[in-house]
Order: structure tokens, then C-alpha cells, then sequence
């Protein structure tokens, strides 16, 4: 079993940063009439993303946001001890993307990076792993960046998934502290059911030849009809059943008292499935907070993302008890719980 | 496995449809209130009654109540 209790790691801080150009979904060229557009809406929850232009790239975002937390921290460059990335969309096919940012932002070459590839469960995933090393290794200060800019492979004419993905950059903030309280995890793999989300073409399972690079490119740029692939009804029925229980499991293993928790921050899929699983965890809405409404599913880094657009004065503020849970990719369920005492939360900044 | 007991976990996903409309018998599709949604708190229901996950072709393929029944039950 994968629960992890990992010991003297405070999160510190948390930022986020979204591109400022806004792809209203009012404004999609695919629905017939108003009310097709806003029966999606409805059914989604997400009314309107933040794409980057092109030229930009997660990097960017995650840059600005890094930087941002590491300036309002005080944090002396020199005493960062580990750079992490996390993203399925890599500035480079060869370069990992940790290198990019720690280059722009000054660190010292005293600084490691490390990058990981993970989707939807992104952030609770790398964040077990830099805040292990953190707690077993000597390390005494880590950035963790997580984002994707899933939006660029929707495909322009496709009428499932266009509509949902946003793209952004976070953030977190975490260092040694004898007094910290654990950060506790269970992750969860279905691996068998995962290759429903896989996208082939181009890995070198399936190099691109010209006929399939140009193919995709068509794709991407709405020329040629979508191809359906994923099963919706499947990822919907591992996200409602399989969060609640990798959630519950997490909880009755570490004597976690569901009633006591602040938030429930859940990655940002799709309003009705965060409703149906709130609703079996009997957990209000009032503690779930949703930020899909404007940036849309953010994938690996909406937990943080949510966190800073919709709490952020809460978790400057006051303490907090969260519970989390990133899931899809993989496939994979990923819950924490952890925490945090007037972190740094800056607003959500705009590249 | 009790099929009754089935059918009314089956009929408590429904708000508006009186659950003596709903029998073993019912095509579930034709429902009005049928929905995504109500496929979804199916899945749901499933999952935390009878620990089976039922997967997007289970429900696709099914046509009535019994059908839905025989299904779980093959994996219960």
C-alpha cells in the first residue's frame, strides 16, 4: 500500500499563474445556438480558460510564480536547496524543464533539479516525492512547480475536449521544520484502465511518420474532426468511485477525522463529478472550493491553483486542514492531507 | 444478491420518477428523468453496495433493470 506519512516538511507557500489571454467558452465556433453552449456550461461548470499565446509556455508561468513565492518568502536564492518540475508538456523533448527555470530564476549551482512526468494527479504525486526527500535527506529548502498547457492538444475542432482545458503555472513552497505536522498521503494506480488518456503519436512506442505528424497537426488545429477516444463514462466512474474510497482509505489509515477538515480541494475535472463525490464523502460544497468556473481543468496543477484563486486570504490568514486528491492520468488517485499555518498565498498572478 | 433490493437501490438515484414506475422490467433509457448523471449515481450506487465497478459499455449495453441486475450480480 502506498501511504506515505512524511515528517518535518511544512509547506511554506503556495502561488499560481494563468496566461492573460481568456478563450471564452460562450465564444466556441462549434455550437449550433447559445443554448447548446450553455447546456455545456452547465453540465461542466467551466465557463471560460486562460490559453497561452503562442510563444508562451508553462515554464513562463511557473517562472513568474516562482518567483513571486520566493520574493514575498524572503528566501535567500542560495538557500534553496531543490527545483522540482512537474508537467506532461515540457518546454523541450530532451532538456527537463527544472533546468529552464532554475537558469532564469538565479539559482545557484548548488541547487538540484528534478523533473516529473505525471498528469492529472501531478502535484500530489511530485509533492510525496520532494517532500520525502526533504524529510529523509538533509535537504532544508524545495520549489515545486507544477503546470501544463493541455489546452494546445485539445484540438481546436474538438467539440469534448476543447471546452475544458485551461492552462497555468504553481508554485509550492516547502522546508524542514522539526515541528512540522506529517503530510500524509495514499496514492492509488489502475494502470490497466490508463491508456484510454494516452496520447500515441510521437513517442517513440509510435514515432511520428509524416503522414501522422501532419495528421496531428491537423488535429490540433481543428482541420479534421476529432477522433472520440476516451471513454468519459469510464474516467467517470474511476473519479467517483475510486477518490472516495483512495480519500476514506487515507483517512481511517492515519486516523484522519473527516469532519475536521477545512477544504476539500479537489483536482478541477468537471463540476458534476466533483458534486457526486463530495456528495459521498458527505461533505459540503461549502468546503470544496472550484475554480474550473474561470480557469477550467488545469490538470496536474489544480489543486494548488484552486487553492490560491479561491482561498488564497484563507490560507494566508488562518490555519488550515486540507484534504486533497489529484486523479485521471495514469490511471491514478493520488489524496493528501497536510497542514499549513499563514503560508505565503499571493493572488493569482497573470503572464 | 436480492433483486429486489436492486431495484430499489436502482429507483433511490431517481428524484422525480416515482419508484413504482421503475420494475425489472423497465427499459431505464426510456425514462425521462434518465440522464449522465443518473448513469453516473448508478455507477456510484453499485460501487458502494455490491463493491462492483460497473464500466461505460455495462451501462451502454444494458437495456433493462434486469439486464443492469445480471451484470452485478456476475460480478458480485
Amino acid at each position: 500500500m502506498a501511504f506515505l506519512k512524511v515528517d518535518n516538511v511544512s509547506i511554506r507557500g503556495i502561488a499560481a499563474c494563468v496566461p492573460s489571454s481568456i478563450e471564452e467558452n460562450r465564444d466556441l465556433p462549434f455550437y449550433a445556438s447559445p443554448e447548446e453552449a450553455e447546456q455545456v456550461i452547465s453540465a461542466t461548470g467551466i465557463e471560460r480558460r486562460h490559453i497561452c499565446p503562442d510563444g508562451t509556455t508553462t515554464s513562463d508561468l511557473c517562472f513568474k510564480a516562482a518567483e513571486e513565492l520566493i520574493n514575498k518568502l524572503g528566501w535567500e536564492k542560495d538557500s534553496i536547496d531543490l527545483l522540482a518540475y512537474c508537467t506532461q508538456d515540457p518546454d523541450y523533448l530532451n532538456h527537463p524543464t527544472s533546468f529552464v527555470v532554475h537558469d532564469r530564476l538565479g539559482l545557484p549551482n548548488t541547487c538540484m533539479c528534478i523533473d516529473f512526468y505525471h498528469g492529472c494527479p501531478g502535484w500530489v504525486n511530485s509533492l510525496s516525492s520532494v517532500s520525502s526527500m526533504i524529510s529523509a535527506s538533509g535537504l532544508r529548502r524545495a520549489v515545486l512547480m507544477v503546470g501544463d498547457m493541455c489546452s494546445h492538444d485539445a484540438g481546436k475542432a474538438n467539440r469534448e475536449e476543447r471546452p475544458l482545458f485551461g492552462d497555468s503555472g504553481t508554485a509550492t513552497a516547502l522546508e524542514y521544520d522539526d515541528n512540522a505536522k506529517p503530510i500524509l498521503f495514499n496514492i492509488i494506480t489502475k494502470s490497466a484502465d490508463g491508456m484510454a488518456l494516452a496520447r500515441k503519436n510521437g513517442g517513440w512506442r509510435a514515432p511520428f511518420t509524416l503522414d501522422t505528424l501532419k495528421a496531428d497537426i491537423d488535429r490540433r488545429e481543428g482541420l479534421v474532426p476529432a477522433a472520440e477516444t476516451t471513454d468519459k463514462m469510464d474516467v467517470f466512474a474511476f473519479a467517483i468511485t475510486t477518490v472516495p474510497k483512495t480519500l476514506k482509505q487515507l483517512c481511517a489509515n492515519f486516523y484522519i477525522d473527516l469532519e475536521s477538515i477545512d477544504k476539500l480541494v479537489l483536482h478541477q475535472a468537471n463540476a458534476m463529478m466533483l458534486k457526486t463525490i463530495a456528495k459521498r464523502l458527505k461533505i459540503e460544497m461549502d468546503i470544496v472550493p472550484l475554480s474550473l468556473k474561470e480557469y477550467g481543468n488545469t490538470t496536474g496543477a489544480s489543486v494548488p491553483l484552486t487553492i490560491v484563486s479561491e482561498c488564497a486570504d484563507e490560507y494566508q490568514n488562518a490555519p488550515q486542514k486540507t484534504l486533497a486528491c489529484g486523479f485521471g492520468t495514469g490511471l491514478a488517485c493520488a489524496g493528501v492531507y497536510f497542514e499549513t499555518s499563514h503560508i505565503v498565498c499571493p493572488h493569482i498572478l497573470e503572464y | 444478491m436480492d433483486l429486489n433490493e436492486f431495484i430499489a437501490n436502482f429507483a433511490d438515484q431517481f428524484e422525480d420518477t416515482d419508484s413504482s414506475e421503475i420494475t425489472a422490467a423497465t427499459e431505464f433509457k426510456n425514462l425521462d428523468e434518465w440522464s449522465s448523471l443518473i448513469a453516473l449515481s448508478v455507477i456510484a450506487m453499485v460501487d458502494e453496495e455490491y463493491d462492483v465497478t460497473l464500466k461505460g459499455d455495462d451501462i451502454r449495453g444494458s437495456v433493462t433493470v434486469m439486464d443492469l441486475y445480471n451484470i452485478v450480480k456476475s460480478r458480485s
